[in-house]
C-alpha cells in the first residue's frame, strides 16, 4: 500500500505515516491536489510556514507500463495564489514507487533563513521502508546546477535520482521550478510551472537525493490484468505516427509544432502583438533535426527523458564544434525563448534554455517576462545578447533579476507594460488565445492559471461527444469541462500526458490505461470512473482555489486581448463570459 | 497569380534551390483557376508526402482528411504544406480557423474532426 513520507523543516525529522483509505486509489495530481486541499489552509503564504510541498508519483509508476515515470509536485502557487500541480518526468519518478512512497510531503519552514539542507532518502531494508538523513547543502548553493549535480552524483553514487532547486528557489523566485536529473544525469527536468520551487526553497530544502537500492518491485494486485492492459497501450503507442518510434515526436520532438501553428497564425510572436513569427522556421523542430545532421553528419533520432518511455521525445542540439550546447529544446521553449522575444537564432535560444536549466527556472515564464521586460524597455525585442544578459542578471539576483524573476504578471506592473499575456498570473504558452479559441477557453478556466496541459483530449466516449463535436459553436463548454476531467486522469496516473495523443485514436490504447489502474490497485474502473475521477480532483482544486480567494473574474484573458487584433487573421479575443463561466459553472 | 508557398521538413527539397534543408519559401506563378492539385502537380509533391495544410493560415488538409485538392487558389494566397510527420493535435487547433472546406469534411465524419492524426482509413466508430 506504500506511505506518505513526511520532511519536517522545522525541526528536520521524518515521519512515515499509513496512506488513510480515503487516499487509497490516488496518484500523481489525484492525491497532489488531495493533500494540499486537505492539509494547506488556501488563505496561507505560499512562502510562509503554513504551505506544503507535496510530490507523488503515479497510480502506475514504477511499474512496467510505457512512458509512465512521471511525477507530480503540488502545492499553493506563489505566482497564481491558488493550487498549483507542476509535472515531471526524468529518471525520479519510478523511485519514489519503488521505494512505496506514495506521497512525500515537505513541510513547516526552518528558523534560519538562507540555511539550506538536502534530504538523503535511502532504504532501510531491515524494516522494509525508507529513510532520511538530512545533511548540510552549503556548499551547493548559489551555483550553476550544470556544475553540482556532477557532484551529487559522484558523491551519492551515479544511481541515486536527484529533485530540487536552482538559484531561483533560493532567491524565492515565483518563476522558479523543481528540477529533476534526465537519463544522462544532466540538470534539465522540471516540475517547471508556477513557482513550486520557491515553496521548496522556503522551507530550506536545496535537495532531496533518492536512493533505491534495496528496494523491492512495486507490488501488482493483478498482474494478468496489468499486462493485458499494458500491452494494449504499448501497441496504441507504437502504432500511432505521432508517438511510433521515428514517428512525429521521436524524429522532431515538441518543436514539431513551431511551423505548424505559425502557419496558423497562432504563434505569439514579439509578447503577443502577433500570430506569426517570421523567423519561426529557424527555431522548428524542423530546425534542430537539419541542423544537428549538418553539423554532427548524421541524423539524430531523440531520446527518452525518463525510464520506459516509448515515445523518446527528447531532442539535444549541438553547436557547429559538435558540442552539446542543450538538452532539450521543447516546443515551448524555443517559443517563449525564440518567437515570442524576436529571436530566431537556435543557438541563442539554446543558450538561453541552458541558463533556466542552470538558475532553475520555468523556461515559458522565463520568455514571457524577457518578453514583457523588452516591451518595457529594458532590450530590444529580437536581442538575443541582451536576452541573454538579462537572464544572467536573473541568475544573479541582481534588482532587476529579482523583478523579473517574480514572473510575467509582475515585471509587467513594474514596467509598466499593459500587455501581460497572464491569466490568473500565470503566463500564457505558445498558442495564442484570439487565433484558437479552444486553447483560449483552457487558458481561462483552468485551476492552474494560463496552462496548456490541462485541457487534452483523450478519448471521445469519456469526454460524452462522440457524434456531437461541432468545431466550436454548441457544447463547448461542456467539450471544454471533459477535456479537464479527462487530463486530471493521465495526470493521476502517472503516465506521460502524450499518450493521449495515440489513446484518443486507437481506443483499445485508451482502455489499456484504465487496466493497466485496476491491474496494480486491484480496482475494477471503466470508462465512467475515468470522468468521475478526473471530476473528482478538479473539485477539489475548484474549491481551494475560491477558498484562497479566486473568483470567475479571474477566469479571463487579459483585456487587451479583446480589443487588440491579432494579425494574421485579425482576431480578438471574442468568447462570451457565460460560456466561459459554463464550464465548472453549476 | 503569385502564390506564396511554403514547404516545411523534407518536403522542402520539392522546392529545389529554393530548399533551406529544414523549409523552403517559394513564389509560385499559376494561371488563374488554378487548384491546390495543379500546385502540387507543378512542383511534383507526392501525395504520400503531403502533410498538413494551410491555405492563409486556415487549416485546409490533414493527412487522411484530403479536403484541400480541388480548392480554387487566388492570388497572393499563402500556401504552407508541412511534412507527414507534423503534428496538430486536436486540443491546440480546437476553435482555430478552417476552410470551409474543411470543415464541411469534419461534419460528414462520425468522429467530428476530435482526432489528432488520420493517416489511416478508419473504420467506423
Amino acid at each position: 500500500m506504500g506511505k506518505i513520507l513526511r520532511l519536517n523543516m522545522s525541526d528536520r525529522t521524518a515521519k512515515l505515516e499509513d496512506v488513510p483509505e480515503k487516499y487509497a486509489h490516488l496518484g500523481g495530481r489525484g492525491l497532489t491536489s488531495s493533500i494540499v486541499h486537505d492539509e494547506v489552509d488556501p488563505l496561507a503564504h505560499a512562502l510562509g510556514p503554513n504551505n506544503k510541498l507535496v510530490f507523488a508519483p503515479g497510480i502506475v509508476t514504477g511499474t512496467a507500463a510505457p512512458t509512465s515515470s512521471r511525477l507530480s509536485v503540488g502545492g499553493k502557487s506563489p505566482l497564481t495564489g491558488g493550487i498549483k500541480e507542476a509535472n515531471t518526468g526524468g529518471r525520479v519518478p519510478p523511485t519514489l514507487a519503488v521505494m512505496g512512497i506514495r506521497a512525500l510531503v515537505v513541510e513547516g519552514q526552518p528558523e534560519e533563513k538562507g540555511k539550506y539542507w538536502m534530504a538523503h532518502i535511502t532504504w532501510d531494508s531491515d524494516k522494509g521502508e525508507p529513510k532520511v538523513e538530512f545533511l548540510p547543502a552549503d556548499e551547493y548553493t548559489g551555483r550553476d546546477l550544470y556544475e553540482v549535480f556532477p557532484e551529487l552524483f559522484d558523491r551519492f553514487g551515479d544511481k541515486v535520482n536527484v529533485m530540487g532547486i536552482g538559484v531561483a528557489g533560493e532567491y524565492l523566485y515565483s518563476n522558479s521550478g523543481v528540477v529533476a536529473e534526465d537519463m544522462e544525469r544532466r540538470p534539465s527536468r522540471y516540475a517547471g510551472r508556477g513557482g513550486l520551487g520557491a515553496v521548496m526553497g522556503s522551507k530550506g530544502l536545496k535537495f532531496m537525493i533518492f536512493d533505491r537500492t534495496g528496494a523491492p518491485a512495486v507490488k501488482l494486485a493483478d498482474s494478468e490484468q496489468f499486462q493485458t492492459g499494458r500491452k494494449k497501450l504499448l501497441d496504441a503507442l507504437m502504432e500511432h505516427d505521432i508517438t511510433k518510434p521515428k514517428g512525429g515526436l521521436n524524429s522532431y520532438g515538441t518543436a514539431v509544432l513551431v511551423n505548424i501553428v505559425n502557419e496558423a497564425g497562432a504563434l505569439p510572436t514579439r509578447n503577443f502583438r502577433e500570430g506569426r513569427f517570421e523567423g519561426a522556421a529557424e527555431i522548428a523542430g524542423e530546425a534542430i533535426f537539419e541542423g544537428n545532421k549538418t553539423r554532427l553528419a548524421k541524423e539524430l533520432y531523440n531520446h527518452a527523458c525518463s525510464p520506459g518511455c516509448v515515445i523518446q521525445c527528447s531532442n539535444t542540439w549541438y553547436n557547429e564544434e559538435g558540442e552539446e550546447i542543450v538538452s532539450c529544446i521543447e516546443y515551448e521553449s524555443t517559443w517563449a525563448l525564440g518567437a515570442n522575444c524576436g529571436i530566431d537564432d537556435l543557438d541563442t535560444v539554446g543558450k538561453l534554455i541552458r541558463l533556466c536549466n542552470a538558475y532553475g527556472l520555468d523556461t515559458i515564464e522565463a520568455g514571457t517576462t524577457i518578453a514583457v521586460a523588452m516591451e518595457g524597455g529594458l532590450a530590444e525585442f529580437g536581442d538575443g545578447q541582451k536576452a541573454i544578459e538579462l537572464m544572467h542578471e536573473i541568475g544573479k539576483g541582481t534588482p532587476v533579476g529579482r523583478i523579473l524573476g517574480a514572473g510575467t504578471a509582475e515585471a509587467a506592473k513594474v514596467l509598466g507594460v499593459v500587455r501581460a499575456p497572464v491569466v490568473k498570473g500565470q503566463s500564457m504558452p505558445a498558442y495564442e488565445p484570439r487565433a484558437i479559441k479552444g486553447i483560449g477557453m483552457t487558458y481561462a478556466i483552468s485551476t492552474m492559471g494560463a496552462d496548456h496541459t490541462s485541457g487534452y483530449t483523450i478519448a471521445p466516449e469519456i469526454l460524452g461527444v462522440a457524434g456531437k463535436v461541432d468545431q466550436f459553436d454548441r457544447d463547448k463548454a461542456e467539450l471544454v469541462r471533459n477535456f479537464q476531467y479527462a487530463t486530471a486522469f493521465i495526470d493521476s496516473t502517472g503516465h506521460c500526458l502524450f499518450i493521449a495523443f495515440a489513446i484518443l485514436d486507437i481506443a483499445s490504447g485508451f482502455e489499456g490505461v484504465v487496466e493497466e489502474c485496476n491491474g496494480v490497485l486491484g480496482t475494477s474502473w471503466t470508462m465512467d470512473d475515468v470522468a468521475r475521477i478526473g471530476k473528482e480532483v478538479i473539485q477539489k482544486e475548484l474549491e481551494f482555489n475560491h477558498a484562497a480567494g479566486l473568483t470567475t473574474a479571474d477566469d479571463r484573458l487579459p483585456e487587451f486581448m479583446e480589443y487588440e487584433p491579432l494579425p494574421p487573421h485579425d482576431v480578438v479575443w471574442d468568447v462570451p463570459e457565460e460560456t466561459l463561466d459554463a464550464v465548472f459553472g453549476d | 497569380m503569385h502564390i506564396e508557398l511554403w514547404l516545411y521538413g523534407p518536403i522542402a527539397k520539392y522546392a529545389g534551390e529554393k530548399s533551406r534543408g529544414s523549409h523552403a519559401q517559394l513564389d509560385l506563378e499559376l494561371p488563374e483557376g488554378s487548384t491546390m492539385q495543379d500546385l502540387l502537380d507543378r512542383i511534383g509533391l507526392p501525395s504520400e508526402e503531403k502533410g498538413i495544410t494551410f491555405i492563409n493560415g486556415k487549416l485546409a488538409a490533414l493527412p487522411g482528411v484530403d479536403a484541400d485538392r480541388s480548392v480554387v487558389l487566388k492570388d497572393g494566397d499563402r500556401v504552407g504544406i508541412s511534412h507527414r510527420r507534423s503534428m496538430w493535435p486536436f486540443q491546440y487547433r480546437f476553435g482555430a480557423n478552417l476552410t470551409s472546406e474543411i470543415q464541411e469534411t469534419f461534419k460528414e465524419r462520425p468522429d467530428r474532426g476530435i482526432h489528432h492524426a488520420y493517416s489511416e482509413p478508419e473504420a467506423e466508430e
